[in-house]
C-alpha cells in the first residue's frame, strides 16, 4: 500500500499551501508507513536523488514508438506541460490495460531499491520492454511518481527545512539536531531513517557533518541607527560557500548545497589534512588571482565546480583559495554559542600558529578574510561603491556579539550588496517556460541600440510578477512576428529595466559584451523604444568600472 | 475546390458568419439577426436587432440580461428557412438548451458545433451526432494531454476533498452557468451530505435549471447565511471572479478549488493560486473532438476557438481528413 500512500501524500503536498498544513501531512505519513519507505520518502521530497536513469527525451521517444504518437504532437504537448514526465503520464492515460495492474500493492522501497534499478542492468531493447510492461502493470496514479523517478525529475514544494520542521515535531527534538542529521550524504536505509528519529543526540555520528550555515539577510535601512562599532564589517565574496571540517584527522568540504566536494578540490583537502588541529570552519572558495591578490571572475570558478579529480594543469590554470571568516568548533570543542569577536580572535590565533608552521606552507591555499574598518555609516557606503574594484559584491555586515545560528535568522548577518548597474532595454524575442511557468511566454531576450539596428544583449527570465508575466504572455502572443520552434521574435515595442552584476567583453556575443545575473527590474511602460539604451552606453558603463 | 468566398459559412471580423442568410453565429458585436448557440456570455452580445436560439438557451438568456432583447425560439431539430436555407438546432451537450447549428443548402450541409462535450451530464440533453459535409468545431482542449475522467470520479474527489477536512468551509470556483448545476448534480449523489451553499449568480441559474424541468438539489443562497461558524464543513460554489481580490474576507478558516479542464495540467493548476484543481470540462476532450470528427463523416474540417494547429495535422496526417483554413 505504501506507494499509493506515497501518490497520495505527493498530490497532498502540490495542493496545500499552508507550511503548517504540509508539516502535519509529512508527520503524518512518517507515522504511519515503515521506517524503509520513510527513508525513501525523504531521500526523494529533499531532492537528493537526482539521478537520472533515462532522459525525457528518452521518455518521450519511447512512448512514440510504442503508441505510435508523431513525435511532433508530443513536443507540442510538452510546450503546454512543461515536464517530460508529466507529459508521457497524461498521454498514458486509459493507454494500459487496467485489469493488469499487478504492481498496486508495490511499496516505495521495492520500486526504488528493486524494480528501478533492475532496469540499468537491461539492454536498450529489453529496457523498452520492461518499462512498457511497467507502464502496464503499474496503476495509473503511480504513472507520475514513476516517471519522474526515471527521468530523476522529482520535485515537490517541499524544502529541506519542512522536512526538518516535521521529524523535529515527530519526536520533539531541536530542529538544528534534525538538520544536522539530514545534512550530507543521505543513503535511504532503515538505519538512517532510525538514526534520523533517534530520541537520543550522539555527537560522535556527527561527526563528519557540517553545522547548519548561518545565512546574512539583506541590509536595511534601521540598522544605520546603531554604533557603527557593534559591528564587523567584510568584502561580500562571488564564491562558493563552504564548511571547511577537520575531525579525528579527515578533512571534508562541505558546499551549503550539502554536497560534498572533496574530490573537486583535491589540493585543499590535501593541504588542511597536514594541520595538526581539528576545526570546522566557515568562509568562501573562490579562484583566487594571485598576482593582483583579489577574486577572479566566478565562471572561472565553476570551471572547478563541477569537475571532479582536476588535473595539475587543470589546478594551475585556475588556482583555488579557501578564505575563512569563521569558526564554529576548533579541536572538538562547539563555540559557536560564543560571540562573534570572541570566535574572530580564535580564528586570528589558530590562523597564525598553522601560517607559522614552515614545513606546510598553507598561505597559497588558505587565508582568512580581511576586516575593513569604515569610520561611520557614510564611510560604510563609500566602502560599499568600491566592492567592484576588488571583484566582490559588496559587503557582509555581522554584529559582533552574535552567535553562529542557523539558517536566515534575523539581526545577526547582513548582506549590503551594490547597487546593480542597469539599462533599459528592448524585448525582441520570447520563448515558452518549462516548470510550472509552461504554456506562459517568460523567456526573453532584450536588445539595445546600435545604429538604427536593436542588437540582442542580455537574456533574463526573473524580475516579472505574475500579473506582469500573464499580461506580457498575452501581449507577446497579440505581437508575434514570426515564430521559430518554442521562440517568438516580437514587434520592437516594449522597455523593460534590466539589472545586471558584471559586464565584460565577450566575443561569442554579437554585442561585443556579456553581463552576469540579468533580471527585470521594471516594466518601463512610461518610455518608448527609442528611449531604450544604446551598446555606446554599455560600453560606457564597462569602462567606468574597470 | 471552391475559394473561400464561396464557402456558406465564412469568418468574418472574428465571428462566424452566414452571407447568403445574413446572419451570424454567436456574434461579438451587434448584428441585424444573431444565431445563438448557448446562453455563456462569451457567446451573446447586447445589441442585435433579432437573436434565435433554443427556447432554454433564451429563458436562461432573459433570466441573465433581462426581458429586454428580441428572441425567436425553435425546438431541436425543428427546421425553419432563411433565404432558402434550412437551418436547425441540435444537442450538442455543453449546457442546458446548447446546440449546434446544422445547415442545409443545396444538398450541401454544414454544422456548426458550438461548444461541446460528449461525456455524460444529467443537467442537458446528450450530444447528438450529426452528419454534416463540411464540420466547424471547437477545439478548447485539442491536444491528446486532455483526457477526461468520469464526471461521477470527480464529484467524488471533490467530496473526499471536503469531508476530509471537515473544520474548514470548502470554497469551490467553477462558472455560474453550466458548471456549476453539473458538480450540483453529480456532489448530492456522493458521500458528501453536508450543506451546499451558492453565490447569488449560481442560486439564480440553479432556479431557472429547476423551472426548466432539471432536476438539481436546491442550495443555500451564501448571501443569506446567518454566522460564519455554520459554514464549517460545507460546500459554496463561487464564480471565478470572486477569487481574488476582497471577497474572500468573508470567511474564515477556507481551502480552495477550480474546477475547470485546464486543472489537469500541473503547472496551470500551481500557477491558478487555488488550493486544489479538479479536472472537469463541457468541453470536449481531445478523444471526444477525433470522435465527433470522424463520426459527423465530415469530408472538410475547420476549427476555431483554440490552437488548432497539432490537430489540424494530426488530422491531416493521420485520418486523412482535409482541414481547411478559414481566410482571416
Amino acid at each position: 500500500m505504501s506507494l499509493k500512500k506515497f501518490s497520495e501524500l505527493f498530490g497532498d503536498l502540490d495542493s496545500i499551501n499552508s507550511t503548517n498544513n504540509k508539516i502535519e501531512v509529512l508527520k503524518n505519513y512518517f507515522l504511519s508507513n515503515d521506517p524503509i519507505d520513510n527513508s525513501w520518502a525523504i531521500y526523494l521530497l529533499t531532492g537528493k536523488s537526482n539521478k537520472r536513469f533515462i532522459s525525457g527525451r528518452y521518455l518521450k521517444n519511447l512512448f512514440s514508438q510504442i503508441y505510435e504518437y508523431p513525435q511532433w504532437l508530443i513536443d507540442t504537448c510538452y510546450l503546454k506541460v512543461g515536464d517530460s514526465a508529466e507529459v508521457i503520464t497524461l498521454l498514458l492515460k486509459n493507454k494500459t490495460n487496467s485489469r493488469k495492474k499487478k504492481l498496486s500493492n508495490i511499496s516505495l522501497n521495492e520500486l526504488l531499491s528493486e524494480t528501478i534499478p533492475a532496469l540499468s542492468k537491461l539492454n536498450e531493447e529489453e529496457k523498452n520492454l520492461e518499462i512498457k510492461n511497467l507502464w502496464e502493470i503499474l496503476p495509473e496514479d503511480y504513472h507520475l511518481i514513476f516517471n519522474k523517478i526515471l527521468t530523476g525529475t522529482f520535485r515537490v514544494g517541499v524544502s529541506i527545512g519542512l522536512i526538518t520542521k516535521s521529524i523535529s515535531k515527530l519526536i520533539n527534538i531541536e530542529e538544528e539536531i534534525i538538520s544536522h542529521r539530514l545534512m550530507g550524504d543521505f543513503k535511504p536505509s532503515i538505519d538512517s531513517y532510525e538514526f534520523l528519529i533517534n530520541k537520543n543526540i550522539n555527537l560522535q555520528e556527527l561527526n563528519y557533518k557540517p553545522f547548519p550555515f548561518l545565512l546574512a539577510n539583506t541590509f536595511e535601512d534601521k540598522i544605520f541607527k546603531n554604533s557603527i562599532n557593534d559591528f564587523q564589517f567584510e568584502w561580500k565574496y562571488d564564491g562558493v560557500r563552504m564548511q571547511l571540517i577537520k575531525r579525528s584527522g579527515k578533512v571534508s568540504l562541505w558546499t551549503r548545497g550539502q554536497e560534498l566536494v572533496n574530490e573537486s578540490f583535491p589540493e585543499l583537502v590535501e593541504k588542511m589534512s597536514h594541520i595538526k588541529d581539528d576545526f570546522v570552519l566557515d568562509g568562501e572558495l573562490l579562484v583566487w588571482n594571485f598576482k593582483e591578490q583579489i577574486a577572479d571572475d566566478f565562471s572561472l570558478l565553476q570551471k572547478r565546480i563541477n569537475r571532479k579529480s582536476p588535473t595539475r594543469s587543470i589546478q594551475k590554470k585556475y588556482p583555488i583559495i579557501f578564505i575563512s571568516y569563521d569558526v564554529l568548533e576548533i579541536n572538538g570543542r562547539d563555540i559557536r554559542e560564543i560571540k562573534l569577536e570572541n570566535r574572530r580572535i580564535e580564528l586570528e590565533k589558530y590562523f597564525s600558529k598553522w601560517q607559522n608552521k614552515a614545513e606546510n606552507n598553507i598561505s597559497d591555499i588558505f587565508k582568512i578574510c580581511d576586516l575593513i574598518y569604515p569610520k561611520d555609516w557614510p564611510d560604510v557606503l563609500t566602502y560599499k561603491e568600491k566592492s567592484r574594484e576588488n571583484n566582490t559584491e559588496g559587503l557582509i555586515i555581522k554584529k559582533k556579539t552574535s552567535i553562529y545560528a542557523s539558517g536566515r535568522k534575523k539581526g545577526i548577518w547582513w548582506k549590503y550588496k551594490v547597487d546593480p548597474m542597469q539599462l533599459d532595454a528592448v524585448l525582441i524575442y520570447a520563448k515558452g517556460g518549462s516548470g510550472r511557468r509552461a504554456g506562459l511566454y517568460t523567456d526573453y531576450s532584450f536588445a539595445l541600440w546600435k545604429d538604427q539596428e536593436l542588437i540582442k544583449f542580455a537574456s533574463a527570465y526573473s524580475g516579472l510578477t505574475n500579473i506582469e508575466i500573464k499580461e506580457l504572455d498575452k501581449w507577446i502572443r497579440k505581437n508575434t512576428i514570426e515564430k521559430f520552434g518554442p521562440v517568438r521574435s516580437l514587434k520592437p515595442e516594449m522597455v523593460f529595466e534590466i539589472s545586471f552584476e558584471k559586464i565584460q567583453n565577450s566575443k561569442r556575443h554579437k554585442s561585443g559584451i556579456a553581463v552576469r545575473f540579468p533580471r527585470i527590474t521594471k516594466w518601463r511602460k512610461d518610455k518608448k523604444i527609442n528611449d531604450a539604451d544604446s551598446l555606446e552606453n554599455a560600453y560606457e558603463l564597462m569602462k567606468k568600472i574597470s | 475546390m471552391r475559394t473561400k468566398q464561396e464557402y456558406l459559412i465564412i469568418y468574418k471580423d472574428g465571428n462566424l458568419y452566414c452571407e447568403l442568410a445574413d446572419i451570424w453565429i454567436d456574434p461579438s458585436k451587434p448584428v441585424k439577426k444573431a444565431l445563438i448557440t448557448h446562453a455563456h456570455f462569451d457567446h451573446f452580445t447586447f445589441g442585435c436587432e433579432e437573436y434565435i436560439s433554443t427556447k432554454e438557451t433564451a429563458i436562461l438568456l432573459k433570466e441573465r440580461v433581462g426581458d429586454n432583447i428580441k428572441i425567436k425560439t425553435f425546438e431541436y431539430g425543428e427546421e425553419f428557412k432563411i433565404n432558402g436555407i434550412n437551418i436547425s438546432f441540435h444537442p450538442s451537450g455543453h449546457i442546458l438548451g446548447s446546440s449546434q447549428i446544422r445547415f442545409i443548402f443545396a444538398e450541401e450541409k454544414w454544422l456548426i458545433s458550438g461548444d461541446f462535450k460528449l461525456q455524460k451530464d444529467d443537467t442537458c440533453k446528450q450530444y447528438e451526432i450529426v452528419k454534416t459535409d463540411y464540420l466547424v468545431s471547437e477545439c478548447t482542449f485539442g491536444l491528446p494531454i486532455f483526457k477526461w475522467d468520469e464526471s461521477n470520479k470527480i464529484a467524488n474527489d471533490i467530496s473526499k476533498w471536503i469531508t476530509n477536512s471537515p473544520e474548514k468551509t470548502s470554497l469551490l470556483f467553477c462558472y455560474s452557468l453550466g458548471k456549476a448545476q453539473r458538480l450540483l448534480n453529480e456532489i448530492s449523489q456522493t458521500n458528501f451530505k453536508g450543506n451546499i451553499y451558492s453565490h447569488g449568480s449560481i442560486h439564480k441559474m440553479n432556479h431557472s435549471y429547476r423551472e426548466l424541468g432539471i432536476d438539481i438539489k436546491d442550495t443555500i443562497k451564501i448571501e443569506n447565511k446567518k454566522k460564519i461558524d455554520e459554514l464549517k464543513g460545507s460546500l459554496i460554489l463561487l464564480p471565478p471572479s470572486l477569487s481574488k481580490g476582497s471577497y474572500l474576507k468573508n470567511f474564515k478558516n477556507i481551502q480552495t478549488a477550480f474546477a475547470s479542464g485546464w486543472m489537469s495540467i500541473r503547472a496551470l493548476r500551481k500557477r491558478s493560486g487555488y488550493d486544489k484543481g479538479f479536472a472537469i470540462s463541457d468541453h470536449a476532450d481531445w478523444d471526444g473532438i477525433l470522435e465527433v470528427v470522424k463520426k459527423s463523416e465530415a469530408k472538410n474540417v475547420f476549427f476555431h476557438h483554440g490552437d488548432s494547429e497539432a490537430l489540424s495535422k494530426y488530422l491531416v496526417e493521420k485520418e486523412s481528413i482535409n482541414v481547411l483554413l478559414f481566410g482571416k
